[in-house]
């Protein structure tokens, strides 16, 4: 028998793990999965307008496969989406931050919150803490949003956050029909416009 | 807890690593060795499905294991406890590398991890969800000393596949494990 190969896998997306930071902002809270964010968590994916340019809603056995997959990330990676908690109710709203799947085209920071606290600004709020944390901690020189044509919100928090659309791409499987807007922004410019450091 | 890591004569069962990937990736492009347990996924699909198993030992505290084997330190396979959201009951399952087949090593593992699982997840009974063309796999609960309790049902996105559930509970495997150390020591 062939001895497997070693892990083809670019550094960035593999940190090591496990890790379990927490990152904090004015109203929110961030920090890697738990077992009682489930619930919110499938409540989002079985939401048809918060998963419209996500691959579609997903029931709540296939919600728990991608809560799996994250937490995975976190153990395996040392890196993965943030659960994002709003401080003031202690309610789990989203999930945002670094992620870098295999054949995946970029070292991506992306968002998706849940649509009863959409308009307040949590996803710009969340994915500034971690795309510093990004930057500053996993070492990453840049980082993508993989952002569907149609989906306005999501490119106005990219926006906001500083990045410009660079392409578009076809995404690898299970996602292949899919074509998206591939948004970019190097660690340069992110310093240039954040000097110090926010911890 | 610390990490559990069992093991037997020829193996080592350990939780997975980010090494092991390339082993599994590529038993999940083998068309015969994941014919019964989804079909065959493509790398980044095999990424999406490799990582749950390591976010169900953070999350609940178990999952199939890695299955290492000693003298050459290859990844054989996956084995162990599993019970995803909408499961029909507290399985051990598993998955083996073709070059794996016919050694013994899963029946080796699935020892060593009902073992474990019985003492240290408090569960009454185990299921394995088997295709009915699956005849590996039914011979090897079979080994374990499970039966065939009847048909069942895997949530979605499995829940167009036929299923068999075989089962055994914590007492029968405990009366059989005393039986099989008193044979081995007389």
């Amino acid at each position: 028998m062939n001895a497997p190969k070693p892990v083809q896998r670019d550094a960035a997306c593999v940190q090591g793990g496990p890790a379990t930071p927490r990152l904090e902002t004015p109203r929110l809270l961030l920090r890697p999965l738990q077992l009682d964010d489930f619930d919110a968590w499938a409540e989002l994916s079985a939401d048809a307008e918060t998963m419209r340019f996500l691959g579609g809603v997903q029931p709540r056995s296939v919600a728990w496969r991608s809560f799996l997959f994250v937490a995975g990330g976190w153990s395996l990676q040392g890196f993965a989406p943030f659960s994002v908690i709003e401080k003031a109710s202690g309610r789990w709203i989203g999930r945002v931050g670094p992620l870098c799947p295999e054949g995946w085209p970029g070292t991506e920071i992306g968002w998706t919150i849940a649509r009863h606290v959409w308009g307040r600004g949590y996803a710009s709020e969340a994915a500034e803490a971690a795309t510093d944390w990004a930057f500053r901690t996993l070492g990453w020189t840049e980082i993508i949003h993989c952002i569907h044509a149609d989906h306005a919100a999501s490119q106005a928090v990219a926006r906001k956050l500083g990045s410009s659309p660079l392409r578009t791409t076809r995404m690898p499987p299970p996602f292949e029909d899919e074509v998206v807007g591939i948004w970019v922004q190097s660690s340069e410019e992110w310093f240039a416009r954040h000097k110090a450091a926010t911890t | 807890m610390a990490e559990p890591e069992l093991h037997t004569a020829r193996l080592t069962l350990r939780l997975p690593k980010i090494e092991d990937f390339d082993a599994y990736a590529q038993m999940q492009a083998d068309a015969e060795a994941v014919r019964f347990i989804g079909g065959v996924q493509s790398r980044s699909e095999a990424w999406r499905k490799f990582l749950q198993m390591p976010g169900a030992w953070v999350i609940q505290g178990f999952a199939m294991f890695s299955v290492i084997e000693k003298s050459s330190g290859e990844w054989l396979g996956q084995l162990g406890p599993w019970r995803p959201e909408g499961w029909p009951g507290p399985e051990i399952g598993w998955a083996f590398r073709r070059s794996a087949w016919g050694k013994g090593f899963a029946t080796e593992a699935g020892i060593a991890a009902m073992n474990w699982t019985f003492a240290n997840l408090g569960w009454d009974e185990v299921i394995h969800s088997i295709d009915p063309d699956n005849h590996a796999s039914q011979a090897l609960a079979q080994r374990l000393g499970s039966r065939l309790r009847g048909s069942g049902r895997l949530p979605h996105p499995y829940d167009d596949t036929p299923i068999d559930i075989w089962g055994q509970t914590r007492e029968e495997w405990q009366s059989r494990q005393v039986h099989a150390s008193t044979e081995s020591s007389a």
